[in-house]
């Protein structure tokens, strides 16, 4: 008898599980009213909280049976990439390294449109900004730097200069993997000797007088891309003219924002909370070139792709990947056609 | 026909059926290893990451190491002398009270501007974890020593406060204090993933979970290390287990078994 309950109540369990699964994984196949848009609190991505206070996402695409257009935060774009790969976002501003890494794994997803080229900066402490000055980069050899963790466009564009000036990032530097708070409060506390950061954050160091910016990305890797507009793969087969009108309205928003760069830097310190003054000077003093091409970002990603397959060459060889090519990353279709029809 | 049960093996049965249901559901229900990989799949993963295994579970090791020390000489001289004496308590339990709800998370920053990038700052996230349950635990234990064990000291010649904690108190606070060091324990491993979040080293199971394998969404390598925390805590308890109840506390035979 006890044996027949333990069997019947395992029964019971297992069909239960299987049960809650099954309904929580099944699709819901109604009438698409809501977009969700994932951005990073970043001056690169002002172009997607510009476009949210304006309304203009929802006004453009009313026509569409949009109804709610939600603007979801995310800290960093792992995160961001790993909500779209469970499918809760349908358009991402992100740079364009985690897209990649996501893609490798199975993201269904392709880069649609640029949003920003350049932007990150070298910070150093005070002390030893005068050393860097007179020695140059070969003054980094050494050092703690605090970047963003391998596989990001920080982390790869430093690691290839270093490379390239004789450094090895592996032995001769030690680069600690961290989030841009987490690296700004290290070299406020002297715990690291140097950040590289997307902006603002090299803005907020220096005003905070914490650090000095030596070196804007561009002059270490010229045109390099960084943040882009991903949409999925059910956003572009099932609704092509809602991604076309999505990229039409980054367009209207990217060059308003360029047009308008104070107003931008209130839209920005508004939803940020950021103080105003510190975020126009990091738009005046940044290297970043807003954009909205995605063909410009192509020779980089294609860059990134390289570096993130040799990082999990091992692990990506024995599940048959291959790296990833243009085509695989890219859909400048929509661009294209939406272009062609201005 | 009826199989002899042995009872050594009962925990085997629903192990083997949490594995089954695991392997089914994400193979043949979910079918999408970022969701769920499959536990072959995650076994195959650990295999795969057999070289970079043991260097982090060293690390993790030193981290969880100096962090439990720490605790643990932090934690047990205030238990005494907050079960001990109570005005002690009275003075210091508020303050205690204020600080212990403070998630480990959130000292974080506090961390890295206190100690640096180092291992020690790791180490300092999984004290803050563990030391709340061994002093809690062990004052409690120093608090609860019955009159008649004082006063029955007190008439054998046990005089004196350092006397009685010596020969009374501790003894019976014993178990207390083995029970908030397991808790502790416990604890202070769930903090290890936090610990090694935030640049303190470039190799232990919470970095290369965190900052690598979800950096680059490889779920079957993160589920992998998750396991794998699991199966070092098990240990870890069971080891503690051994040394202090099976030896130390054999004399309580019988009351706890």
């Amino acid at each position: 008898m006890e044996k027949r309950t333990m069997v019947s109540l395992i029964v019971i369990g297992v069909i239960a599980v299987t049960v809650m699964i099954v309904g929580c994984i099944e699709d819901e196949t109604t009438e698409m009213t809501t977009i969700n848009i994932g951005y990073q609190p970043s001056t690169h991505q002002i172009a997607a909280m510009l476009a949210s206070e304006k309304g203009w996402w929802e006004e453009d695409l009313a026509k569409f049976g949009i109804e709610k257009v939600v603007m979801k935060e995310f800290p960093s774009g792992p995160p961001e990439m790993h909500a779209m790969l469970a499918g809760d976002l349908d358009v991402a501003y992100v740079g364009t390294a985690p897209p990649i890494a996501a893609m490798y794994e199975g993201l269904d997803a392709k880069i649609v449109a640029g949003a920003q080229t350049q932007g990150s900066a070298l910070v150093i402490s005070p002390e030893l900004a005068d050393e860097y000055e007179s020695v140059g980069v070969q003054s980094l050899k050494g050092k703690k730097i605090a970047t963003f963790p391998p596989g990001s466009i920080q982390h790869t564009v430093l690691s290839k200069w270093l490379l390239d000036n004789g450094i090895d990032p592996e032995t001769d530097v030690d680069i600690k993997a961290m989030g841009p708070s987490d690296a700004a409060t290290a070299i406020g506390a002297k715990t690291v000797d140097a950040v590289f950061l997307p902006s603002p954050t090299p803005t907020i160091i220096e005003e905070e007088g914490n650090g000095v910016i030596v070196a804007w990305s561009g002059s270490i890797s010229p045109n390099h891309a960084c943040c882009c507009v991903v949409a999925s793969g059910t956003m572009m087969q099932e609704h092509p003219d809602i991604v076309k009108q999505i990229i039409k309205t980054h367009i209207r928003a990217t060059e308003y924002e360029i047009a308008h760069p104070e107003e931008a830097a209130e839209i920005y310190a508004k939803w940020l909370d950021a103080d105003v003054s510190t975020i126009k000077q990091s738009i005046n003093v940044t290297d970043m070139h807003w954009i909205h091409d995605p063909s410009i970002e192509v020779e980089s990603g294609l860059e990134y792709a390289k570096v993130i397959y040799e990082l999990n060459r091992e692990r990506y060889e024995e599940k048959g990947i291959e790296v990833l090519e243009e085509e695989d990353i890219f859909d400048t279709s929509f661009y294209d056609e939406v272009m062609e029809e201005r | 026909m009826r199989r002899p049960t042995k009872e050594e093996g009962l925990w085997l049965v629903p192990l083997i059926i949490v594995i089954l249901l695991w392997e089914i559901i994400a193979g043949y229900v979910i079918k999408d290893a970022l969701i769920l990989p499959r536990f072959s799949a995650v076994i195959f993963s650990i295999y795969m990451l057999r070289e970079l295994l043991i260097l982090d579970i060293l690390v993790s090791i030193l981290h969880f190491g100096i962090g439990m020390t720490l605790a643990f000489s932090v934690a047990l001289p205030l238990a005494i002398a907050m079960g001990w004496f109570r005005n002690v308590f009275r003075a210091v339990d508020p303050i205690i009270e204020i600080v212990r709800p403070i998630p480990p998370l959130a000292w974080i920053p506090l961390a890295i501007v206190w100690i640096g990038l180092n291992h020690y700052a790791a180490g300092f996230i999984i004290f803050i974890g563990a030391f709340f349950p061994i002093l809690i635990n062990s004052y409690t234990g120093f608090r609860d020593v019955p009159r008649v064990l004082v006063e029955t000291g007190n008439v054998l010649g046990c005089i004196g406060n350092i006397k009685l904690i010596r020969y009374v108190a501790l003894p019976y606070a014993l178990p207390s204090i083995a029970t908030g060091t397991r808790v502790g324990m416990g604890v202070g491993w769930m903090c290890v993933v936090a610990a090694e979040m935030f640049g303190v080293g470039n190799s232990g199971l919470g970095y290369r979970l965190f900052q690598k394998f979800y950096f680059l969404h490889q779920m079957d390598y993160v589920v992998a290390y998750m396991l794998i925390l699991g199966v070092l805590a098990l240990c870890l308890d069971r080891l503690f287990r051994h040394l202090v109840e099976d030896k130390l506390f054999r004399w309580k035979k019988g009351i706890v078994k």
